[in-house]
């Protein structure tokens, strides 16, 4: 069976790492008022971005259970 | 390992041959949609946002392709798919900052904008790094094209008596000459409608051979059980093997390559820039990271897993010293039958010809903008503001399209050298990405980012990075997180995170410095001997540079390391210093509409006025064709109310068949309101732009 080394560290490591670039963008654009939570298609987008970065964390972590427990 | 020749039969050529043709004519077809420049490079910005993200498939799939995916799935497992599932890191940077700065600024090129955004001469280097990265992109691209098609052709053949040897070279010559003839004649609506087909065959495809294969060894249940625990972890080993590990994956492929390939590429931005407006280059980008990928990683390296498994259930089927780079073509080959394996081969050839067109077309429309037309102002044979020649600049565009197809095979030698085009591209990356990531990155969204900051950058950071490729083991070795060291191809993947370090960090330093190099520059301008020390200062970063290269390329140990080092970045304080000095910059006018600070000023200079962000819905309507000059679309009174639209607002008019996905379709301006109910008045202007149906009803969008 793969080690922590080999199947959750590189996941963490990749949605730590990643997640302060993505963080760090969200923060950006609302602060630059790039992104106007005062319109509806803003509104729409802003969610669609935290779920994709969520989908991925899912989408990862079963895929590692999958190969580990199954 | 053994290079596999004569596999597939002539039925399988036979289906190669038609399908290049084909496309081929295909291609040429939409030769007729261009009109100008314009078309020619932006589709005349008028597709919907699936047809953007179909092409975006095939663009991504080839360039990321079957060839290397399926080499690192047959040695490593699921962890093959690592690079299409970490792009979403930069979305929030890419949607709500550089999408809408490039498309609200109407710039045709990315050289262009960091003319507006710095300087001329930041728009001089900016233009050489881009041309590198393409050049270096298309050479990758021939090279996965000529290793996917190897494995089908003899060892030589004979032709009237002469005997010729296949050599990959010279296969890739001719796939070269194919792919630049229908990208010359047919333009960037060529390629996304080539790509539309070619990403719905490559998807077929690549599934197909992912099904067939799990059903040869069993069904689901065999597959998995035949895989070890190891090869189904969709991560690779944190830190080693050196060719491939999950570290090294995330700095040179999530970060440098997710960068580079949605925020540097110019022949991936055009087809953005060709999206009818900023919310479907949005849906386009969003739709493709979130589905069209994972599927993607299952298109391009569900060959190499299948083969692994039967290779384990019968290994005398597919010997374990395969060439990796040969595995989807042979694994093909053993599950289709003859003509079908033919077909899975002409999706490979047109999932590498679609990203090869792609980059092409964007190398040309950087050699028209930015290196043509500045020499021709330059050399005074145009005013700035002269009207473009659009007959003389399609011209240059093929001839364009024809020298950079050559030197896209030419670079294909430097990359040859590399065990697998898995490395080849990750070496490319990691080398060619980070200063123009930088450049690109601090000049959108930090409005403190000088050109002293980004030239020093360009050349600083470059020279920086090479002592890094010259010194792996003292430099990047600290930073490796422990992956082994191969002295052929030193840190091949952690060379990116060194790279990303030193030109962020010369970036940062030079431009917090700017105000120090500012008052230190005011004062040098009153000595009377200000002009010799700015040429000494000159000659001394001329000098730095080239012993840095002698040191790197002629490996000539000069000086010490350390000292080195300590000399180049002298020498980025000195470029920062005489970038200060020679270039003008006004900070309040060179970043209004080009950062993401002032995203709302740029959309007013896109629109021309102010913005009316009032909503209002689409209207379906029949035209009625008027004489007259203006490049205005007139509604009536009710139609422009249900639109919420005022004159002088944008208005985007296409087919109502959404099948087309905007193919017809034009942009104007709303005109003075008339009483017609249900009819909107076009010229032969928009007739001629959008190429209407007589008697078909259209859709008009009021935009932004």
């Amino acid at each position: 069976m793969p080690s922590f080394f080999n199947s959750w560290l590189p996941f963490l490591y990749l949605y730590i790492g990643g997640g302060i670039f993505f963080l760090a963008g969200l923060l950006l654009i609302r602060k630059a008022k790039s992104i106007d939570m005062r319109l509806k298609r803003d509104r729409f987008w802003w969610k669609v971005m935290i779920f994709g970065f969520f989908y991925f964390v899912v989408f990862h972590g079963i895929l590692i259970i999958a190969a580990l427990y199954w | 390992m053994d290079q596999v020749h004569n596999i597939g039969s002539q039925l399988d050529w036979i289906v190669l041959v038609i399908y290049m043709i084909a496309m081929l004519l295909f291609g040429t077809y939409f030769a007729k949609y261009n009109k100008d420049t314009n078309d020619f490079f932006f589709g005349g910005r008028r597709f919907t946002w699936w047809l953007i993200a179909m092409s975006i498939v095939a663009t991504g799939i080839s360039s990321h392709s079957f060839v290397k995916y399926s080499a690192m799935g047959f040695k490593y497992g699921f962890s093959s798919s690592m690079s299409y599932m970490n792009d979403w890191f930069f979305v929030p940077f890419f949607l709500f900052g550089w999408l809408p700065i490039i498309v609200y600024s109407r710039i045709k090129s990315i050289p262009e904008y960091f003319e507006r955004r710095f300087s001329p001469s930041a728009r001089f280097f900016v233009t050489i790094l881009q041309l590198l990265y393409l050049v270096g992109y298309v050479g990758i691209g021939f090279l996965t094209m000529g290793k996917a098609i190897m494995p089908l052709m003899p060892e030589s053949f004979t032709i009237l008596g002469f005997q010729i040897h296949v050599t990959l070279m010279g296969l890739i010559w001719v796939t070269a000459v194919i792919t630049g003839i229908y990208i010359t004649f047919g333009g960037q609506t060529a390629v996304i409608f080539t790509d539309l087909v070619q990403g719905l065959m490559l998807l077929f495809a690549g599934l197909m051979i992912f099904f067939l294969g799990v059903s040869y060894v069993g069904g689901w249940h065999s597959f998995w059980n035949l895989l070890p625990a190891s090869w189904k972890v969709p991560f690779a080993g944190f830190n080693s093997p050196a060719e491939f590990n999950s570290v090294g994956t995330f700095w040179e492929d999530g970060i440098a390559g997710s960068v580079g390939f949605l925020f540097m590429n110019m022949g991936l931005i055009m087809r953005f820039m060709a999206t009818k407006n900023v919310h479907e280059g949005r849906k386009a980008a969003t739709i493709n990271i979130l589905f069209m990928l994972p599927i993607s990683a299952i298109v391009v390296g569900g060959g190499g897993w299948v083969a692994k498994a039967i290779s384990v259930m019968n290994p005398k089927l597919i010997p374990q010293n395969v060439n990796p780079d040969s595995v989807f073509v042979f694994v093909s080959n053993i599950l289709t039958g003859r003509g079908v394996f033919g077909f899975v081969i002409a999706a490979i050839a047109a999932a590498l010809m679609s990203t090869v067109s792609t980059l092409l077309n964007a190398t040309a429309a950087i050699w028209v903008n930015d290196v043509d037309k500045p020499i021709r102002i330059w050399l005074k044979k145009i005013k700035k503001d002269d009207p473009v020649d659009e007959n003389r600049a399609m011209s240059v565009a093929r001839w364009a399209t024809v020298a950079f197809t050559t030197l896209g095979v030419i670079a294909v030698y430097a990359f040859n050298s590399y065990p697998t085009v898995y490395q080849a591209h990750a070496f490319f990356h990691a080398t060619l990405t980070p200063p123009l990531m930088i450049a690109i990155f601090f000049g959108a969204f930090w409005k403190k980012f000088t050109p002293a900051g980004l030239i020093t950058t360009v050349i600083g950071g470059v020279t920086l990075m090479l002592l890094g490729f010259r010194y792996p083991l003292e430099l990047i070795g600290p930073l490796a997180h422990g992956t082994p060291y191969d002295p052929v191809h030193p840190f091949t993947y952690m060379a990116a995170l060194y790279n990303l370090i030193v030109c962020t960090g010369v970036a940062v330093i030079i431009t917090l410095a700017q105000k120090q190099f500012q008052k230190y520059v005011n004062h040098l301008k009153k000595n009377p001997n200000h002009s010799a020390i700015m040429i000494a200062l000159v000659i001394f970063s001329a000098a730095v540079v080239l012993l840095d290269l002698t040191i790197v390329f002629g490996k000539i140990d000069i000086l010490p390391l350390t000292a080195t080092y300590f000399i180049s970045l002298l020498m980025c304080v000195s470029i920062a210093f005489i970038t200060t000095y020679y270039v003008k910059y006004d900070p309040e006018k060179q970043t209004a509409g080009l950062t993401v600070w002032s995203i709302h000023k740029a959309k007013e200079w896109f629109k021309g006025s102010k913005l009316n962000e009032r909503e209002g819905e689409n209207a379906i309507v029949h035209f009625k064709l008027i004489d007259s000059e203006e490049d205005v679309i007139r509604f009536s009174h009710k139609d422009m109310h249900k639109m919420a639209a005022e004159p002088g607002d944008l208005v985007y008019i296409s087919d109502t068949r959404k099948w087309l996905g905007g193919l017809k379709s034009c942009h104007s301006v709303y005109g003075k309101p008339h009483d017609e109910d249900g009819i909107v008045y076009i010229t032969n202007l928009h007739m001629g732009k959008g190429l209407f149906v007589k008697d078909r009803m259209l859709e008009a969008e009021k935009e932004m």
